[in-house]
């Protein structure tokens, strides 16, 4: 048998289970939450994921989403290769 | 005896453990959440093949520490013994990995100095022309911050410690020693503070009113995307003062080394970016096409002498557990915040007298 499994984030393939289950063991703010699974960190930083996560946290804490708030933006926007950052930055 | 320690990082949450498994009634105020500190942005290097001869002792004691607590507390910390390199890239700087190689070896540390060479079998791509000398100590390597938090919180908690986030100490209540604190509107009758704020401790000292002049450095990191299983060891480079290891979820974890800084700030900046990937892809070229995903800061604090500050103040029962320092602090800490814990119980521990507050 198939079990349903419903995936929130697809780069460290998290089910909405895992993320419900880490809300109970008390991870149930959005920092804790997200370096506990994961989730938001993979290689999409959170363009996929993070709405389904403030969904959940809403839904099991009663919180609104504007209470539970958002990650910091981390820069940069998009992933980098390092030969080209290690051309940038005029100092030195 | 009832304890309020101020700062959920490793120092608070390490004293609070070994505190409450004394018999004493401890609460942990965090301002924020756990891992908002230093202790949940930090690279996780881990080895005794350190440069202050005075943090050695301290260093061996909490890797036994680091052995043992994962099953006390039955959390896995991710701790991966792989070794742990410094590098120099200047004759003066290989001098000095010399003079530290035979103090460390003198306190018990098994460290040795390697050439390029043998540092190459360790680190298949490096570029040996890159670097001039190195130290290299096996009992060493790379461990996951966020899982020593979370599982020092959850030995905290089995024991009895509660644990206030979101709940920043506001005052600090003294009169003729320390009273309690206030925090989040609510007064906590305690018998001993204990400031472990990190960065924020000169602060902190200020509202008990005892002065505290310790360095505030801020340090800039970096992951990478993750491969598979690559680099084995830390890889520290003293000279350039750039770091790099692989995390257990195989990014390339990687940054630079504090600067001191006047006012706290997490920020983070392209300067820094362009020069770790400067120098990361000179150590190890093969790097170049990674591609960087996300890069921040953290801060943490030392010493005004470099050393930590831990011990008893002039105010009564004010205690203080910062200046953990440079890349230091995650290696210290669980046997620094243990012996704290007897100092407190006891009201005496020889073992800490070179960090008392009294030294200054
Ligand atoms: C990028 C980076 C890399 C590093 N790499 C390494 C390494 O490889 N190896 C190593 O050993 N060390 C390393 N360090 C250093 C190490 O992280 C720190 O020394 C250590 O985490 C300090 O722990 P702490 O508990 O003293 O402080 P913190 O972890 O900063 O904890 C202090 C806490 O106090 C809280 N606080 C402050 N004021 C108040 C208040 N008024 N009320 C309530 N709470 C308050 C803060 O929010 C904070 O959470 C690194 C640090 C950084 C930033």
């Amino acid at each position: 048998m198939v079990k349903e499994r419903k995936i929130v984030c697809r780069c460290e393939d998290l089910t909405e289970e895992e993320i419900i289950h880490a809300i109970e063991e008390g991870y149930d703010n959005l920092e804790s939450l997200k370096r506990y699974t994961g989730a938001t960190t993979g290689a999409c930083q959170g363009k996929g994921c993070l709405m389904h996560i403030i969904r959940i946290l809403s839904q099991k804490t009663g919180k609104s989403p504007e209470e539970i708030g958002v990650t910091t933006q981390r820069p940069p926007v998009n992933p980098v290769p390092l030969y080209v950052l290690s051309e940038g930055g005029e100092s030195e | 005896m009832r304890v309020a320690i101020i700062g959920a990082g490793v120092m608070g949450l390490s004293t609070a453990y070994y505190l409450a498994k004394l018999g004493a009634e401890v609460t942990v105020f965090e301002q924020k959440y756990l891992l908002y500190g230093a202790s949940g942005r930090n690279s996780g290097g881990i080895t005794p093949m350190i440069d202050k001869k005075e943090l050695i002792p301290f260093a061996l004691k909490s890797l036994e520490l680091y052995d043992k607590l994962p099953a006390e507390v039955d959390f896995n910390f991710l701790f991966r013994k792989d070794g742990y390199v410094k590098v120099a890239a200047s004759d003066s700087d290989a001098e000095k990995l010399k003079r530290d190689v035979r103090v460390q070896n003198e306190l018990g540390v098994k460290s040795r100095i390697i050439e390029p060479s043998e540092v190459k079998e360790l680190v298949p791509d490096l570029n040996t022309d890159s670097i001039v000398l190195a130290s290299y100590c096996s009992e060493s390597g790379v461990i996951f911050p966020w899982p020593v938090v979370w599982g020092l919180a959850k030995g905290c908690r089995e024991n009895g410690v509660e644990i206030k986030d979101q709940t920043a100490v506001d005052e600090i209540v003294v009169e003729g020693g320390v009273k309690g604190v206030r925090a989040g509107g609510e007064f906590y009758k305690a018998d001993i503070v204990v400031n472990a704020a990190g960065a924020w401790s000169n602060k902190v000292s200020e509202k008990a009113g005892v002065k505290l002049e310790n360095k505030i450095l801020k340090e800039e990191i970096c992951v990478t995307e993750s491969i598979k299983p690559y680099l084995d060891p830390y890889l520290y480079d003293i000279t350039y003062g750039v770091y790099l290891s692989q995390s257990a979820r195989g990014e390339i974890v990687g940054g630079i080394t504090g600067r001191e800084v006047e006012e706290i700030s997490t920020d983070s900046t392209l300067e820094f970016a362009a020069r770790y990937a400067k120098r990361a892809t000179q150590l190890i070229p093969k790097l170049k096409g990674l591609a960087m995903l996300r890069q921040w800061a953290g801060v943490y604090d030392e010493g005004k002498d470099g050393l930590p500050v831990v011990g008893f103040t002039e105010v009564d029962g004010f205690v203080q557990a910062n200046g953990l320092g440079k890349h230091t602090g995650m290696i210290v800490a669980p046997a620094l915040g243990r012996e704290l814990a007897k100092l407190i119980v006891k009201g005496d521990n020889p073992n800490l007298k070179e960090f008392s507050p009294r030294r200054f």
